[in-house]
């Protein structure tokens, strides 16, 4: 069994990924959450990509990572870091929801988009887990984790259709520029102000 | 020289430069607004692809620059579009200077400009919704400025934007299958969803229009006012440019009766919530989204009538909307709070900034005499050729925005405050004149001024 026929293993790592950076846990275990999302999206864009290209969206995604982790020296992750244990079990089933509708439509979309199984379920995934945590969330940087997380997914999908180094540039670029964005927006408040 | 660098790296290299200058307001204004006055002058008198003899100085701007294997390109037709962008970068930079945005407005808004016009010109189109996507992250921290806290209104905005860059690329790649296979009719449904999708993502369409109010009654008007007005017009713009290239795309029989039905809806909700608001900021939010409704069914009206009024619409459109946010900024500074209980008897203190507030207003409600009247005529008229039950639902719309102006003019001449105590400085009352008289002009000469945003549309010949 080599590296692309094993790519249906990646699914249920980026299930797991997805699911503690909704349920949330501290800056630790989110940076660490999300770089091994990143692998996993790594593992299944080598399926449409050389791996020296693919590669770029897994550096791209570290560094993400490595931004947004950085502006939040020992703070509590937000309000996901003080939910309640009832909240943490909503959120649970919210996502358990969205796996059952994805998995119970991902035929079509897989005959739309003309991609594999792995691919399309991986990027799917990622796509609705990201939009759920949007939905959940009202911390800018946990804002955009979940729009990385949907981006992450959709490259996935994208990947599969279109391989223009430039697009992989530029999507890098938006990655990074999410990262600052939720970097800036998470300590704007604390910086000095306009006179 | 070629007109990608003038027009595209060179305002890009400014406004890195002015980060370095955005704490002197006055140097940042003069640098900005002088560099979009240049530029903009250029873009309306120089030749592209031309040889221009100068003295005995000869030379060409070519009009194409090749980044990457992807081709930058800017040509004699786009020279309307250069100058309606740089024009109005003029207008907003100079009155910053008086609006006080915060000083990360000049080089980011600059930067907004650039990438904006890069999205424009950038070949193939797909490339255009990742510059676009980074103009919006530009404006975040604009929006956002050092030393407040962010709001929700920010955070939806940038969720909504980029949530439209997925579909927008993947409509670009499922209009190459159609080229492909032009009668296969799912994927014309594909493309036709991705596509509507993407651009109502992107321009705050019904029902993804929330997080307008949200955002202009979170932050400066001023910048909110900027954002509102350069991203959803440079995106009408590429709709119109994937309207022109696909024909798969513009003879879709729905597609007219969708955009009216979508503008009209978004008519009567902003008119009927700008009528109840008490908030003027959340009010300017919903007069930008009624003045989007009146745009999209122009673009609906599937005539030449309607493509005019899209394209002759926007500078009313524009001067609305940056006096709107002008004053707004100016009665914040002035201490007073932008809502109905907030400006009663401003008229008495602040007798330019409540008369440019309400002339602003009405303009974009399409009151007669005043610059937004001539366009909204045409649009009313022409729908009512179409269908009377949508123009029955545009005149309730329409006089629900009214009714909203009514109140606040009611608001500003009540007489909680008996004498008059102006207290405008001189500078910021010239402002308002200024802006005053010009939509006053328009409404009264539209003929003279009107006529030339028709070479807009020029370079859409499949459309007209």
């Amino acid at each position: 069994m080599n590296f692309s026929q094993a790519a249906i293993l990646a699914v249920p790592i980026l299930m797991v990924t997805s699911l503690v950076l909704l349920v949330g846990l501290d800056w630790r275990g989110t940076q660490i959450a999300l770089s091994i999302q990143y692998a996993g999206m790594f593992w299944l864009v080598t399926l449409s990509w050389p791996v020296g290209m693919a590669a770029v969206k897994l550096v791209v995604g570290l560094m993400a990572g490595a931004v947004l982790a950085t502006t939040q020296p020992g703070t509590n992750p937000g309000e996901t870091g003080s939910l309640p244990l009832s909240g943490r079990i909503f959120r649970v089933l919210a996502a358990l929801l969205v796996w059952i509708v994805i998995f119970s439509t991902i035929q079509p979309i897989i005959g739309l988009l003309h991609t594999g199984l792995p691919t399309g379920l991986g990027g799917v995934i990622l796509m609705g887990m990201g939009l759920l945590q949007m939905g959940m969330n009202r911390q800018p940087a946990r804002v955009v984790i979940g729009l990385l997380t949907f981006l992450s997914g959709f490259e996935i999908l994208y990947a599969a259709l279109e391989n223009s180094v430039l697009v992989a540039g530029l999507l890098a670029a938006i990655n990074l520029g999410l990262a600052l964005v939720g970097a800036y927006l998470a300590t704007a408040a604390s910086m000095e102000p306009d006179i | 020289m070629s007109a990608p660098i003038l027009f595209i790296f060179l305002p890009g290299l400014m406004a890195v430069a002015l980060l370095f200058v955005m704490r002197q307001n006055g140097w940042a204004t003069g640098l900005a607004s002088a560099l979009c006055l240049v530029l903009a002058l250029l873009a309306w008198q120089m030749p592209i692809d031309t040889t221009i003899q100068i003295g005995p100085l000869s030379f060409k701007v070519a009009s194409a620059i090749v980044i990457f294997g992807r081709r930058f390109v800017l040509q004699n037709t786009d020279r309307a579009f250069l100058t309606l962008v740089y024009s109005l970068g003029f207008v907003w930079f100079f009155g910053a200077n008086f609006a006080r945005p915060g000083r990360l407005f000049w080089p980011f808004g600059l930067g907004m400009i650039t990438l904006l016009v890069a999205a424009q010109a950038v070949e193939p189109f797909l490339y255009a919704a990742l510059l676009i996507e980074m103009a919006v992250l530009l404006s975040i921290p604009m929006l956002n400025p050092p030393g407040r806290p962010v709001g929700q209104g920010s955070l939806r905005y940038l969720i909504m934007q980029t949530l439209a860059v997925p579909f927008i690329l993947l409509a670009g790649w499922t209009s190459t299958a159609i080229d492909a296979s032009p009668n296969d009719p799912l994927l014309l449904l594909q493309g036709a969803i991705f596509f509507g999708l993407g651009f109502a993502l992107w321009l705050a369409v019904f029902p993804f229009y929330t997080w307008v109010p949200l955002l202009t009654s979170e932050t400066n008007p001023y910048v909110s006012g900027f954002v509102l007005s350069f991203i959803p017009g440079v995106v009408f713009f590429m709709a119109l440019g994937f309207l022109d290239t696909y024909t798969w795309l513009r003879d879709n029989p729905n597609l007219p009766t969708v955009f009216q039905l979508v503008g009209t809806l978004m008519v009567v909700t902003g008119g009927i919530w700008a009528a109840f608001q008490n908030d003027l900021k959340r009010a300017f939010g919903y007069a930008v989204i009624f003045e989007s409704g009146f745009a999209l069914i122009s673009l609906g009206l599937h005539t030449t009538v309607g493509l005019e009024a899209f394209a002759t619409a926007l500078v009313p459109r524009f001067l609305g909307l940056v006096l709107f946010a002008f004053t707004l900024s100016l009665f914040e500074q002035a201490g007073i709070k932008p809502t109905l209980e907030g400006v009663k008897g401003s008229v008495r203190r602040m007798p330019f900034a409540s008369s440019a507030l309400l002339i602003a207003y009405f303009s974009m409600g399409g009151l007669p005499l005043l610059a937004g009247f001539p366009i909204r005529q045409a649009i009313i008229e022409a729908v009512a050729g179409q269908s009377i039950p949508l123009l029955s639902w545009i005149l309730i719309g329409s006089s629900s925005y009214w009714a909203g102006g009514f109140r606040v003019l009611a608001a500003m001449v009540n007489a909680v405050q008996p004498n008059w105590e102006i207290g405008e400085k001189w500078f910021s009352a010239l402002m308002c004149s200024a802006g005053i008289t010009a939509i006053v002009l328009i409404g009264l000469l539209p003929g003279v001024v009107l006529p030339g945003l028709l070479d807009l549309i020029q370079v859409y010949s499949h459309l007209k």
